[in-house]
């Protein structure tokens, strides 16, 4: 019989099943729903006080969204990483064109649709607003599909297309946008990469002297280059010491050695930072809606399936195969399942829009892309994909 | 000796008195100006405020037009801008009358570059005429810039005068927007730390003054070619609205006194009376 290992958690609150509301906890966590839950308090509170709501937002929009957010696309980068390394779940995965080119059909289609809509409404202030309008939730559309499918090349196939997508949401949010950057922003990279390097090459095992070292010199370093300080952990990531994750991509890793225990530490400090950000990001007034709601809902949830249903058919009538356990209708469900863009659409709406009232009607655009996981659920029972056929009574027979 | 410098400077302090107060009532050194929202429609009503513009400056001569922003609506080619305010403004832009404008959510952001509107090219601005400062603001983008402009351009004003023109309102109380407390949060400790007395808005598609907040007495005019009927809903913060007909308003700045009217299309007064000027301490 194995020992049992004990996780040196951080908070340690669902490490233990003496609490009664371990499972909930843990149920919320696996799942990215604190993020959801700190969006709902948050538009609560901004509709009922919304003027307390609205300084609390301002007051902490910086530290959450520039550094706070940083734990958490790090984290993200780290869970990729593994999952492509050698034993990792994604890295048998050889069929990358395919998922890449329905990516760029879907970057494609919610564009053109965004586009289109704000510009046959005459609202041209709109225009800038585009990415937003591309953004996938990558947490959000695999659990969307594991609700539908347990185990299925649909999952890797979606995994790579969000990502693909995100990372280049990433790039246009990161693009320098404030005036020339400070010559020292180069050479501050370099001394936190070159630590990094030093730390790696010294065998050190612990995340922390990575993040708490090389992380802040990479985030002044990107700061004062005028690119999104958020994004800083990136570049120290491939640094970091790896484990290949064979079992899921986003769960929490089992705490099988050193690495993985350190990353369920940090997967729970990222909660806190997700439920922040949704907290602080997410409230909007009711009647704040207008065209830039309705263009990126439009874009979400029409563009971006057809673009990835259209990229898809071009790409197999060039000669590309679907994954052997994928058809057309498996196709688009996993089209409709990349329809919300709820976290990284409110990420790149703060990154690319001050504030005003643009931000405001796209961010609620971005909150209610998330009727496209219903939709997702939806089709998927009508077209069968993912479950057995409904049983019949003997009656019915 | 002390007695004549005394009786001096009394001399010299009542003629200052007299002359001040001679300044105050004389109508020439007052400013007056008028105030449209939301206007640029190119349709019958905006072309009936325009004539009723026009007609109102033969009795209140106002030296420019301040527009809340929506200066235009759909399409915006060379030929709108004749459509929607070239030809409902034909008269007043004849006797050259100036029009400053803010920039809606509804305007090509390239439309600061309109000279008819007076922006100079800037997606916001300051202008001053005689004693009172115009600060005319984008809310559709408040970047950091923007708002550390308005803080430089606030605190360094020696006006007695301060005045904000702005799209999306801080307070309303009509139905489809109502207020944007996401930019009153930044903006409104700015403009009662440096002494804005008024704040212009639009956007909603009715006429609505709000009761002083803080000390800054609020209009909302946004409904000079829009309307939006039955859209108001006052409140305890609403001193006065209207919601049946479009609107534009006369202004009227005289020492620290800002005297206002609101009329209808029809020439109805649907509101009027008096601001006094906030100290800029």
């Amino acid at each position: 019989m194995k020992p049992r290992v004990v996780s040196p958690h951080v908070l340690n609150l669902a490490g233990s099943d003496r609490w009664p509301g371990a499972r909930a906890y843990r149920f919320v966590i696996d799942r990215f729903l604190v993020l959801p839950i700190g969006a709902f308090v948050a538009v609560v509170w901004a509709n009922t006080a919304s003027e307390s709501y609205f300084r609390f937002a301002h007051a902490l929009a910086f530290p959450v969204n520039q550094i706070g957010m940083a734990l958490f696309f790090a984290l993200l980068a780290q869970d990729v990483t593994e999952a492509l390394m050698p034993g990792g779940a994604l890295h048998r995965w050889r069929k990358w064109t395919l998922p890449f080119m329905a990516a760029a059909g879907g970057l494609a289609g919610s564009a053109a649709v965004y586009l289109f809509y704000v510009s046959a409404a005459h609202e041209t202030v709109l225009s800038p607003a585009w990415p937003i309008a591309c953004a996938i939730d990558i947490a959000a559309a695999y659990y969307v599909l594991k609700t539908i499918v347990r185990r299925s090349g649909m999952i890797p196939f979606l995994v790579l297309l969000a990502a693909a997508t995100d990372a280049f949401g990433l790039l246009v949010a990161a693009w320098p946008r404030w005036g020339e950057p400070h010559p020292g922003s180069l050479l501050l990279m370099l001394v936190a990469l070159g630590l990094a390097w030093r730390l790696k090459r010294g065998g050190v095992r612990a995340f922390w002297p990575y993040l708490g070292i090389c992380g802040p010199l990479s985030w002044t370093a990107l700061y004062l280059a005028g690119t999104h300080p958020a994004l800083a952990l990136i570049p120290i990531v491939p640094f970091l010491p790896h484990e290949p994750r064979p079992t899921e991509v986003f769960a929490e890793p089992a705490p099988d050695d050193a690495v993985h225990r350190s990353e369920r530490d940090w997967h729970e400090v990222v909660q806190i930072v997700l439920f922040f950000f949704g907290l602080v990001n997410a409230g909007v007034l009711l009647r704040g809606y207008d065209t830039g709601t309705w263009a990126i809902m439009t874009a979400g949830l029409v563009g971006r399936p057809l673009g990835i249903l259209i990229a898809t058919a071009l790409a197999v009538g060039l000669g590309l195969r679907l994954p052997r356990d994928v058809g057309w209708r498996e196709v688009i469900v996993i089209a409709l399942a990349t329809t919300s863009g709820f976290t990284f659409a409110l990420f790149f709406a703060t990154s690319l829009l001050p504030m005003g009232a643009v931000l405001t009607q796209v961010k609620m655009g971005a909150l209610l892309t998330v009727i496209g996981a219903m939709a997702a659920i939806g089709v998927a029972r009508l077209l069968r994909v993912g479950r057995p056929a409904p049983r019949r009574s003997h009656a019915a027979r | 000796m002390r007695k004549l410098m005394t009786l001096l400077l009394v001399w010299v302090a009542a003629t200052t008195l007299s002359a001040t107060q001679a300044l105050q009532s004389d109508p020439s050194s007052s400013l007056k100006f008028a105030v449209i929202g939301d206007a640029g429609t190119g349709r019958t009503p905006q072309y009936e405020v325009g004539e009723r513009l026009a007609a109102a400056r033969e009795t209140f001569p106002f030296e420019f037009v301040l527009m809340t922003g929506d200066n235009m609506y759909g399409s915006q080619t060379p030929k709108d801008f004749v459509v929607k305010f070239e030809r409902p403004y034909a008269a007043l832009l004849k006797a050259g009358v100036p029009f400053f404008a803010a920039l809606g959510n509804h305007d090509n952001q390239s439309n600061r570059f309109y000279e008819g509107f007076n922006m100079r090219g800037e997606r916001y601005y300051t202008h001053v005429v005689r004693q009172v400062r115009f600060v005319i603001l984008d809310t559709n983008l408040m970047d950091a810039p923007q708002l550390k402009w308005v803080e430089t351009v606030l605190s360094q004003s020696s006006e007695p005068w301060k005045i904000v023109v702005f799209h999306h309102p801080l307070y309303s109380n009509a139905r489809r927007h109502g207020p944007n407390v996401q930019l009153r949060v930044v903006l409104e400790p700015l403009f009662v730390r440096y002494g804005v007395s008024v704040g212009f808005a639009g956007h909603e598609h009715v006429y609505e003054r709000l009761k002083p907040q803080k000390g800054i007495t609020y209009f909302t005019e946004g409904s000079s070619g829009q309307l939006r009927k039955g859209d108001m809903q006052p409140s305890d913060e609403t001193a006065a609205s209207f919601d049946q007909d479009q609107t534009f308003m006369l202004v009227e700045i005289a020492g620290d006194r800002m005297t206002f009217r609101t009329l209808s299309r029809v020439g109805q007064v649907v509101d009027s009376g008096v601001v006094m000027r906030r100290s800029t301490n």
